[in-house]
């Protein structure tokens, strides 16, 4: 039914559904197609720092050097302990706290909407916040050790303990998310199976493992991907926590990318490590998405 | 024999009630602690924020850092930065997003295209930051538009689109269809359809999007530090950012500027506080 207006309106209407997605379409082709052929390109060549010298072919020259290089090998490894620790604490604490407050708390939004706030929080002022805590002189970290009678530490500054640093200010503002969703995947479990359970005897650990898990299963799958997701690009919080540092303990891969084409003006190479980044977030969004699917 | 069961298991059930608020008392002093930190230095003197042990309460409360960071210093412009940014970006995100979110909740597509187009969407949202960094410095660089705030909104709606398409799909797909249908009978257009009828019923929708799309861009750091330079689009991270030097961390400075940072996103929180599981999951969980 389209009423009758001017052609070029009566145009618009036919073609409405197209019209509707162009401009979002175009956008992101603009900017994400841009970015993924210039990767494609920039990975392949020797990029010199001055911009008026010639780009040098060098084939797959920038990807034979993620093999060697032992920096980005320490990356990789400090990018997988932190997303493997902070992700696993996140999800257990933030799991164990939805249980907790679904079971005895449940109608106190507001009391929810508090324990909320961290995850909104710009990372940067989650970082200063948590360099202001760890500051060794005057930090309250160290006065809570003093008090209890406990070596004083340099955290972020302290080679074994840098990375235990980030990880703790990490969980802090992200346990939220975890519990944030596991609430609402506990708040739309159905009553009938558990009343059944209940009739049957099962105790209440039996019930949280058969019947509690499996209902939650889709919910945990999106959350813990989402944060993996983040966790592999974690930047703010080291950029100001430690810089890295020390002894390049919490240097992750997205720093050091960073560092390779800004301060070591390498865009080729870091055009390789990006498209190895992107390359594994490819996979997990990829079965992100097959679980969105699911849901959908 | 019965009874010693059940008053075990009230003992027991009681025992569990304590542990959970016991538990729950903790984890709001662990959340709450480090914010009340950064504001309560925000309002000491230097030497009050050096002091051993710390000073818990500040004993001689003072506007000092505020007057340095927001009068001495640009971080008023920094903020109206962010502030500018935020907003060009959230309009232009949900504009286009809620048009394509309408699309792809309602219209059908030849070959399947909706799921492709969907899903293709949503993957751009996934791609690091970090991995177009580079590119977009130079585009923006060849454009003559570096250090500029239309450079931020461009690249923050890069990410912020398929984050609000998808949102708004979710919401769209939750309405009735049938209200859309009974206008379009009644002589309204498509178009008209979903700008009388839907659009109006999707405003909590909306409104969520939009205080999310400004949470996002507000406190967005990577992109800021690539594509800015001076204080004419340099945002509020990066400011604060720029108070930690190697040589001295200004702690006044950066709480009262962390702080004020921090002020209006509590408020948007406890604003879209019904629809957190949403956005946060891009639609996929409702909560």
């Amino acid at each position: 039914m389209v009423k009758a207006g001017g052609g070029l309106e009566c145009w618009a209407e036919r073609h409405l559904r197209y019209l509707m997605l162009a401009p979002t379409v175009l956008i992101l082709l603009a900017l994400t197609i841009f970015p993924s052929i210039y990767m494609f390109y920039a990975a392949v060549h020797r990029v010199s720092p001055n911009p008026d010298l010639p780009w040098q072919f060098v084939g797959f020259d920038n990807f034979g050097r993620l093999l060697v290089d032992a920096q980005f090998q320490v990356a990789l490894r400090n990018t997988a302990v932190f997303t493997i620790i902070a992700v696993s604490i996140e999800f257990l604490l933030g799991l164990g706290l939805a249980l907790l407050l679904d079971r005895f708390i449940r109608r106190l939004t507001f009391l929810k909407t508090v324990l909320m706030v961290p995850m909104m929080l710009p990372p940067i002022a989650v970082a200063i916040t948590w360099k202001l805590i760890y500051e060794p002189q005057f930090g309250v970290l160290n006065e809570i050790m003093f008090r209890l009678g406990l070596p004083t530490q340099a955290w972020a500054g302290d080679v074994n303990l840098a990375m235990f640093s980030i990880i703790v200010a990490d969980v802090w503002q992200w346990t939220p998310f975890i519990f944030l969703l596991m609430l609402a995947g506990l708040a739309s479990l159905p009553v009938e199976p558990y009343e059944a359970a209940a009739l049957d005897g099962a105790s209440s650990w039996r019930q949280f493992w058969d019947l509690t898990l499996p209902f939650l299963k889709p919910v945990i799958a999106i959350a813990l991907l989402l944060r993996v997701m983040d966790a592999l690009r974690l930047f703010d919080l080291v950029f100001i926590l430690t810089g890295g540092g020390p002894a390049d303990r919490t240097k992750v891969l997205s720093l050091y990318i960073y560092q390779v084409a800004y301060r070591f003006a390498d865009p080729g190479y870091a055009a390789a490590i990006s498209l190895f980044v992107l390359f594994v977030t490819i996979i997990l969004s990829t079965w992100f998405m097959k679980r969105m699917r699911l849901a959908e | 024999m019965a009874t010693a069961i059940r008053t075990r298991s009230r003992a027991w059930e009681r025992a569990l009630r304590i542990a959970a608020y016991l538990t729950i008392l903790v984890a709001l002093v662990l959340t709450l602690f480090p914010v009340y930190w950064i504001a309560a230095n925000s309002f000491k003197f230097d030497i009050d924020i050096f002091a051993v042990p710390p000073e818990w309460v500040p004993r001689n409360p003072t506007l000092k850092h505020y007057d340095e960071a927001f009068i001495e210093r640009p971080f008023l412009r920094y903020a109206l930065n962010s502030f500018l940014v935020a907003v060009g970006t959230t309009v232009v995100s949900v504009t286009f997003g809620t048009m394509a979110g309408y699309a792809l909740a309602r219209f059908s597509y030849p070959w399947q295209w909706r799921r492709q187009i969907s899903f293709w969407i949503l993957s751009t949202r996934m791609m690091p930051p970090i991995v177009s960094i580079i590119p977009l410095y130079l585009f923006f660089n060849y454009f003559d538009m570096l250090n500029t705030k239309s450079a931020l909104i461009i690249a923050y709606t890069a990410f912020n689109l398929p984050f609000a398409t998808w949102m708004m799909k979710s919401y769209f797909q939750d309405l009735p269809i049938e209200l859309e249908e009974a206008a379009i009978v009644d002589g309204d257009t498509r178009w008209g359809a979903f700008l009388h009828v839907a659009l109006p019923l999707a405003r909590p929708g909306l409104a969520a999007t939009a205080i999310f799309s400004l949470i996002i861009s507000w406190n967005e750091f990577l992109l800021s530090l690539v594509i800015t330079l001076t204080e004419q689009s340099q945002t509020l991270p990066i400011g604060i950012a720029g108070r930690v030097t190697q040589y001295n961390t200004y702690w006044g400075e950066i709480s009262a500027a962390g702080f004020m940072a921090c002020v209006p996103i509590v408020i948007f929180a406890f604003i879209v506080q019904k629809h957190l599981v949403r956005g946060l999951s891009l639609g996929a969980v409702k909560g």
